[in-house]
């Protein structure tokens, strides 16, 4: 058996930032977000492929790493125009499959589109068109989330 | 409590940055993120509940990178280096394609299949200085299986492997020389992983290469091979070819050098034979007299025989010295 895999994770305590965020805890958020993070792992057994999503032990560059967060209206209230933004760390880029779909930025969280439309400078004093490596935030907007609420939002990245 | 203590600066430091760094253009690197570096992920949100509004973080997860062991090695001679009867440097290039400080054990085999010869290894050595040049008595020597110093990710060593031709070779013939550079902290099949090893204290994972490359360079025999006739002439006293006393014979040696290599210090003698005397000043060489003298011209002569220095003679020349002796 083959382990293509790779990986160490550390301090990755699942810690709702609520607190902070909140200096009276008597006003508590009605929304909590919880991120995690998976690493694909290819194992090719008699030759065949079997992909799985593991908690990473050792990353090393190529690897691909599944970034969630889970949000959930806490609270006893409708929440309106919620808008999640997540800035793509610094060592990962973007993976390329499923970017096109998302709402992304290629310009820190300025503007804000699809990939497709997006242009970046191209170095050379032009513009090019921008490539999932390009992207800086991706967003996700959600125009409703009733009390009780839960669901995930991820992403796709590759480390550089 | 202590534990929860932790757990609050490391959220705090993360969170704020993973908000600095997300404005700031990231460069893609060849050799990847540095073994080492923190991934660090936080989503943020804002909403509205009625006429408030709010805004919430997440936990930041984060994800420390490992050291990819990773290495390439390319041959920098493209065209065959030509040896002849001295030493040639065949150079290499090794390549740290991982993403941490490694060094890398050195190989050459000069055993390599369809080899017209093998050569010799006399040294091989790392360009220390950096200038690019094999500079003897400068650059560190290794011994062959040794190791590099330490090449950060990314960075490039020039390897300088000083061969000789063996005994054997005959002019023509080619012969690779094959360089392997495997990374210290171990190779083995992509996805191994030493657990502890890598830089920073994490563990080092075997890259896509297997954390070994090689590559060859070309050299070609360049000799050259020496044959010698020698002929006689013989004018006897009356015109005739009768080898009589008093007749005198020219003898003739015909150097041929051929190959694509030189002969080098090629000198041509000969002994004046039992019974005959040399005439003196009949030395000559390519129809050109010579001295009998020991001087600036190529040839020496007297009464114990002939000696014509040619010096450095390249392949696919032909030299002819004659001088004349008289039947005592």
């Amino acid at each position: 058996m083959k382990a293509n895999w790779i990986a160490s994770i550390i301090g990755m305590t699942a810690f709702a930032a609520c607190t902070l965020a909140t200096p009276a805890l008597a006003n508590p958020q009605p929304v909590e977000l919880i991120g995690d993070v998976k690493v694909e792992k290819v194992v090719v057994e008699n030759g065949k492929e079997t992909r799985s999503w593991i908690k990473p032990q050792v990353v090393v560059p190529g690897d691909r790493l599944t970034f969630s967060t889970q949000y959930r209206n806490t609270g006893a209230n409708k929440i309106d125009n919620f808008v999640v933004t997540n800035p793509i760390p610094t060592g990962v880029m973007l993976a390329p499959d499923g970017a096109a779909t998302l709402d992304v930025s290629v310009d820190g969280g300025k503007t804000w589109g699809k990939l497709g439309a997006l242009q970046v400078a191209d170095g050379k004093g032009g513009q090019r068109a921008a490539l999932h490596a390009d992207v800086t935030h991706v967003r996700w907007t959600l125009p409703v989330l009733n009390p009780g609420t839960t669901g995930a939002l991820t992403y796709n990245a590759i480390v550089r | 409590m202590t534990q929860g203590h932790i757990t609050i600066v490391r959220l705090t430091s993360a969170v704020t940055a993973g908000l600095t760094l997300a404005v700031v253009p990231q460069a893609a690197q060849a050799a990847g993120v540095l073994a080492g570096t923190l991934i660090e992920n936080t989503a943020s949100a804002t909403y509205s509940s009625g006429a408030a509004s709010g805004s919430v973080s997440s936990n930041t997860v984060t994800v420390k990178v490992d050291e990819l062991l990773d290495v390439a090695v390319a041959g920098l001679t493209t065209t065959p280096v030509t040896a002849g009867s001295t030493s040639v440097v065949l150079e290499y290039s090794i390549t740290n394609t991982g993403n941490g400080g490694e060094a890398f054990n050195v190989t050459v085999d000069p055993a390599v299949a369809g080899n017209g010869f093998d050569a010799v290894i006399q040294t091989i050595a790392y360009d220390s200085n950096g200038n690019g040049n094999y500079d003897a008595g400068v650059d560190t020597v290794i011994t062959n299986g040794g190791a590099t110093s330490s090449l950060a990710a990314d960075a490039s060593l020039k390897v300088f492997v000083i061969v000789t031709l063996p005994a054997g070779a005959t002019d023509g013939q080619s012969s690779q020389v094959r360089l392997t550079a495997d990374a210290v902290t171990g190779t083995g099949t992509p996805g191994t992983v030493f657990t502890g090893q890598g830089e920073g204290g994490g563990d080092a994972v075997v890259g896509a290469s297997g954390a070994s490359d090689n590559a060859t360079d070309q050299m070609i025999a360049s000799l050259a091979t020496v044959a010698l006739a020698k002929s006689a002439t013989v004018l006897d006293p009356f015109g005739g070819s009768q080898p009589v006393p008093g007749a005198v014979i020219t003898y003739t040696l015909v150097a041929t050098v051929s190959g694509t290599g030189q002969a080098d210090d090629l000198h041509v003698t000969d002994v004046i034979p039992a019974g005959t005397t040399y005439q003196l000043s009949s030395l000559k060489l390519d129809g050109a007299g010579l001295t009998d003298a020991a001087d600036a011209d190529a040839g020496v002569a007297g009464a114990s025989g002939i000696d014509v220095n040619l010096g450095t003679v390249a392949g696919g020349t032909t030299k002819t010295v004659k001088f004349d002796v008289k039947i005592n």
